[in-house]
């Protein structure tokens, strides 16, 4: 006789069993299947979506990399970026300057800001609209140029006539209208004049030393290698003194909405996994408790623990892998629906295609969630006598009172709990996106707060039970039978209240966490880009006639937000906490802070701006102070009390660091780093600089009265790339709105299977209630009770643990400000109930509706 | 073939103490048909059950051929169970979700002799007269055909033991008639060991002995 059971015979029994009862293995692979199709669904769509914003945010750049260079490639760059070229990486030249144009019409010559491109790459990214309609490389030549409209306006020329720059003749070939990479130039004085490589060598602008920025843009191979990080990293060694930035750094709003949403989508990802794997966990676990019966008749013929293990890990196996190959199919189907659910509002291209790696990992993770969640069952298996059969309603031989915490009886429980905790941050991790610290972190965290939730959830059921006995101890006697019956329910021996709590607690958690989460970083995506964002910067209005201007403005149709003018100093920083400026290692954009840098001052803070650390200044405080921005801050390795000398206008000046500060929005205070206290800038020369918010299409009218009244005033048009910005911060509302809705969604029905997963459990009781006489209304009152009870304390252990957790990703996840929302915490913890008591319903309506017999006979 | 020597039981729930055998000793030889009779709560399912292994005794000693099972560990008395004891129970135990022939198949699987499984568990179920069954799950079965199936399954590994819980209690006298006969015959072709528990007496009178237990004490043998 052979000792151990072949795989192979595990595999046919497993298998029989199964066969014979499809119908109830379907509704666990359903179960798996919903759980890991609704991971692997959110997972393909935020992939894609991030993928349009990525698409966007590289509109914004026209190439997923730039490098900004101080001179001529040297023939060991020229190979660094011929060897990448071969790798697949396109490559195309920008050179950006400063000089003066004039026209036949206009004798005047004109500040432009001259951009040489080579039209058959640029724009790797998005489109240089023109006016006619035009392609870029069909417009642009060695002989013409095309212009802003500003520009046609000052030199009183239009599409056709001749401009002049470097004594050398164009033809403006057309009226830019967009220009996707606007915002990234550098130099954006006067009017655009676009123009060729060859154009420009022909102007002979560029010789050595002469004032001009040079940038190269590159686009990566669709392939994904080599990544934005690599290439990144060869640049940077190649091109030590280069400030290289990435697509995703092209605006704050658009960085930071960028980070936020993906932790969040990474977030929702880990949650849809629990709530799946909780929706594994208790189908998995109804459906071993139906099989105690036929394991303890297994023993008694013979089959040893180790042996019915074997056949029902090899079915737990088949379970997940079925419902996992279902899943993937679901989360593929799922994530094909969701872009056109979309549709009206944006598109985004469907991934209907089964990427091969997302689905062995979304099938590895079914199976391996499906074993885990199983595993206390499965270890239960070797608890289970025979004798089983024989004394089925005796309780335990010993009472959990006795028991010691970790003794043979406990010892599964706690081994499987560990299991659990431990798989699940390991797939947590695996579902990171980003380096193994990070994804072991997130993974650490997340186990953490998993088991935190539950030992929290734990503590409140016992509490809770302990609170029962107590309150039915002492209520009066004629309290409603049907009340006292439900409420005594819960403590009845071998009802599951305890876990049934904690299963609801967590999906009532992680689902309302997610709605916290989602209000946080829309409540904060709604500042950062509010309604009347500007999009036209006003720069050099004389500081007699800003009131004037401000007027003009404010009186052009089409200017949905008033004027903001704000003055602005020239200061140098000489010395930060004493080292001299020079001497701190500044690299990059960072050297910004060895120039001369625009300063303001003002007297009160902003309603938007936010304090990280310090303080504002008080009224009529005039010690010289100066609250920083973050970033400057983090460059200069400011902290608040930090000293910085300054230089401004001959006058040195030391200034204390009161605040650090972060202004999201897109206000014109926003663009100083620095701002000082009131008192210290007075009577210095200042420049004013102005914006407000115009509808797109009266940008252009507003520019020719504002040129034919104020002739010096530069007006700077960010209409387009703005739309671009709150384009894609819109989407990510709209996108994080949906998602969570799903998330919601999926929660809810997994916290209703949960309490419909005691269906099994409830027969007998119905059957012996039913038996003594109880009609059906009855029973389903007291059930009611019950459910409403459970569902009342786990909604509001699950709404304090949600807050908690929401705050704290909030804030140190999402550098988020959270707050306590007691309304939303008391509708939750209503909705648990309600939904516990309607799931509880619905799972014993069945049960309500049959004759005791029939079910005394399944016995 | 059966040696019990000062076999005693108690339940502990929580508060209380249930002493159900409070002292048993029995020897049953080789190839006997013996049947335990007592009243509700006597203890007799219970001896059975610890003759069978299915649970462990407070104190005392059980030897089933020449082996002390005792302080067998629960997997070692599994596989005992699987080589020398069969079991009939008073409400079948089929696994529902296996047909009449796989359930009669199954012991054998999990003692690893399934070789020729599949013919032999044809042979019993021919013998049990349920032939044409054998693709029928429990459900499709009726009580007597149902308890025919469990003989088959519990003689499957041709077992020197048979114990049996009221196995006819559940059928109608007709039925059950036939299930003792069929029983009986099996026993006396296998030479089998049979310890059954019953309350009727005209299954008692077929007994080679009779022991009788009151109070988990054996009052007469």
């Amino acid at each position: 006789m052979s000792t151990a059971l072949p795989w192979s015979t595990a595999f046919r029994i497993a298998w029989r069993e199964m066969h014979a009862s499809r119908a109830k293995f379907l509704f666990v692979i359903v179960a798996v299947a919903v759980g890991v199709g609704s991971l692997t669904g959110v997972r393909g769509f935020s992939r894609s979506f991030r993928r349009m914003l990525l698409r966007d945010a590289r509109t914004l750049m026209a190439a997923d990399l730039s490098a900004r260079v101080f001179g001529v490639p040297t023939a060991e760059q020229q190979a660094v970026f011929d060897n990448l070229a071969a790798r697949g990486v396109r490559r195309t030249w920008i050179t950006e300057t400063v000089t003066m144009a004039s026209s036949a019409a206009n004798p005047d010559p004109l500040l432009v800001s001259v951009k040489a491109v080579d039209p058959s790459a640029y724009p790797f990214y998005g489109e240089v609209q023109l006016s006619p309609p035009h392609a870029l490389r069909d417009a642009l030549n060695a002989q013409t140029v095309v212009v802003t409209d500003d520009l046609l306006l000052r030199l009183n020329v239009k599409a056709g006539d001749t401009l002049r720059i470097g004594g050398q003749d164009f033809r403006i070939a057309g009226v830019i209208v967009s220009e996707p990479d606007r915002m990234t130039g550098t130099l954006n004085v006067g009017p655009r004049v676009m123009i060729t490589r060859e154009g420009l060598d022909r102007t002979g602008l560029i010789s050595l030393g002469s004032r001009a920025s040079e940038r190269f843009l590159f686009r990566l191979p669709a392939t994904g290698t080599p990544s934005a990080v690599e290439v990144r990293h060869i640049l940077k060694s190649a091109l030590p003194e280069a400030t290289i930035a990435d697509y995703t750094e092209t605006h704050p709003i658009i960085t930071r909405g960028l980070d936020r949403s993906t932790t969040f989508l990474s977030l929702i990802g880990l949650i849809a996994l629990v709530i799946g794997a909780m929706g594994v966990g208790s189908a998995m676990h109804s459906h071993l408790q139906q099989r105690l019966d036929s394991i303890a008749v297994m023993k008694c013929v013979g089959g040893r623990s180790g042996q019915v293990i074997r056949i029902y890990t090899v079915q737990t196996l088949l379970l997940g892998l079925g419902g996992g190959l279902l899943g993937v199919v679901l989360g593929t189907a799922v994530s094909a629906v969701f872009p056109s659910l979309l549709a009206q509002y944006f598109t985004i291209p469907a991934t209907a295609v089964v990427d091969a790696w997302p689905a062995l990992q979304g099938v590895a993770i079914a199976c391996l969630v499906t074993l885990l969640f199983t595993l206390p069952p499965l270890l239960g298996i070797r608890a289970i006598r025979p004798a089983k059969i024989f004394r089925r309603d005796m309780e335990p031989e010993v009472t959990a009172r006795h028991r010691r915490w970790f003794s043979s009886e406990t010892r599964p429980a706690l081994l499987a709990g560990a299991a659990i905790l431990i798989g699940t941050g390991l797939v947590a991790a695996t579902l990171t996106d980003g380096g193994l610290r990070l994804a072991l972190r997130t993974g650490m965290y997340f186990t953490l707060a998993l088991a935190a939730g539950v030992a929290a959830l734990s503590a409140a059921a016992w509490l809770l039970l302990r609170a029962v006995r107590l309150f039915l101890r002492h209520a009066p006697a004629r309290l409603p039978s049907t009340l006292r019956q439900g409420i005594a329910n819960l403590y009845r021996p071998g009802n599951q209240a305890q876990a049934a709590v904690v299963a609801l607690g967590v999906g009532v958690m992680f689902t309302l966490a997610v709605f916290l989460i989602q209000n946080g970083l829309l409540a904060q995506i709604r500042t950062s880009a509010p309604p009347g964002t500007p999009n036209v910067f006003l720069l050099d209005i004389p500081g007699p006639a800003r009131q004037a201007v401000a007027e003009v403005i404010r009186r052009q149709p089409g200017v949905e937000q008033a004027p903001d003018v704000t003055g602005a100093v020239a200061a140098r920083i000489t010395a930060v906490d004493g080292t001299p400026i020079d001497q701190l290692p500044l690299r990059d954009w960072g050297r910004r802070f060895l120039r001369t840098r625009s300063v303001t001052e003002m007297a009160d803070k902003p309603a938007d701006m936010q304090i990280l650390s310090g303080a504002w200044w008080a009224a009529g405080d005039h010690t010289p102070q100066v609250a920083v921005t973050d970033e400057a801050a983090h460059i200069l390795n400011l902290k608040a009390g930090s000293t910085v000398d300054w230089m401004i206008w001959n006058h040195a000046i030391r200034t204390r660091i009161a605040a650090i500060q972060r202004t999201e929005s897109l206000r014109m205070a926003a663009r100083f780093e620095f701002i000082f206290n009131p008192g210290q800038l007075d009577n210095l020369p200042a420049v004013y600089y102005g914006s407000a918010r115009v509808r797109p299409a009266a940008v252009a009218p507003l520019q020719r009265v504002l040129y034919q009244q104020f002739p010096t005033v530069t007006v700077i048009n960010m209409a387009d790339v703005m739309q671009t910005v709150e384009g894609v911060v819109d989407r990510i509302s709209m996108v994080v709105r949906f998602i969570s809705a799903f998330t919601i969604l999926a929660g809810a029905i997994m916290v209703a299977s949960s309490v419909a997963g005691s269906r099994f459990r409830r027969m007998r009781e119905v059957v012996i209630l039913k038996t003594l006489g109880a009609t059906r209304g009855r029973i389903a009152g007291i059930f009611s009770v019950e459910f409403l009870v459970l569902g009342a304390v786990a909604g509001l252990m699950g709404s304090l643990l949600a807050s908690g957790f929401a705050a704290l990703i909030l804030k140190f996840l999402m550098e988020i400000n959270p707050r306590f929302d007691l309304i939303t915490t008391c509708v939750t913890m209503l909705l648990a109930a309600l939904i516990a008591a309607a799931a509880g319903w619905a799972a014993s309506f069945r049960i309500l509706g049959r004759k005791p017999l029939e079910i005394l006979r399944e016995e | 073939m059966i040696q019990v020597r000062g076999l005693t039981k108690s339940i502990h729930t929580g508060t209380y103490r249930v002493d159900i055998l409070k002292g048993i000793d029995l020897e049953i030889p080789r190839a006997q048909f013996a049947a335990i009779m007592g009243p509700s709560g006597s203890g007799k399912s219970t001896l059975l059950g610890l003759l069978a292994g299915l649970d462990s005794p407070t104190s005392g000693q059980i030897i089933l051929d020449g082996e002390d099972i005792t302080s067998l560990s629960e997997d070692r008395m599994a596989q005992l169970r699987g080589r020398k004891i069969g079991f009939v129970f008073q409400s079948y135990h089929l696994i529902p979700t296996l047909t009449a022939e796989e359930n009669v198949l199954l012991p054998m699987e999990l003692a690893g002799n399934d070789h020729g499984g599949r013919k032999r568990a044809r042979e019993l179920l021919d013998r049990v007269g349920l032939a044409d069954r054998r693709g029928h799950y429990p459900v499709q079965l009726s009580g007597g055909e149902q308890q025919r199936v469990a003989l088959a399954r519990a003689f499957a590994l041709q077992p020197p033991i048979l114990l049996a819980d009221e196995p006819t209690g559940n059928l109608d006298s007709a039925t059950g008639q036939v299930v003792l006969d069929l029983m009986l015959a099996l026993n006396r072709e296998q030479g089998t060991t049979l310890v059954m528990v019953t309350h009727e007496e005209s299954i008692a009178v077929c007994a080679d002995r009779r022991i009788i237990l009151r109070d988990g004490l054996v009052v007469s043998q």
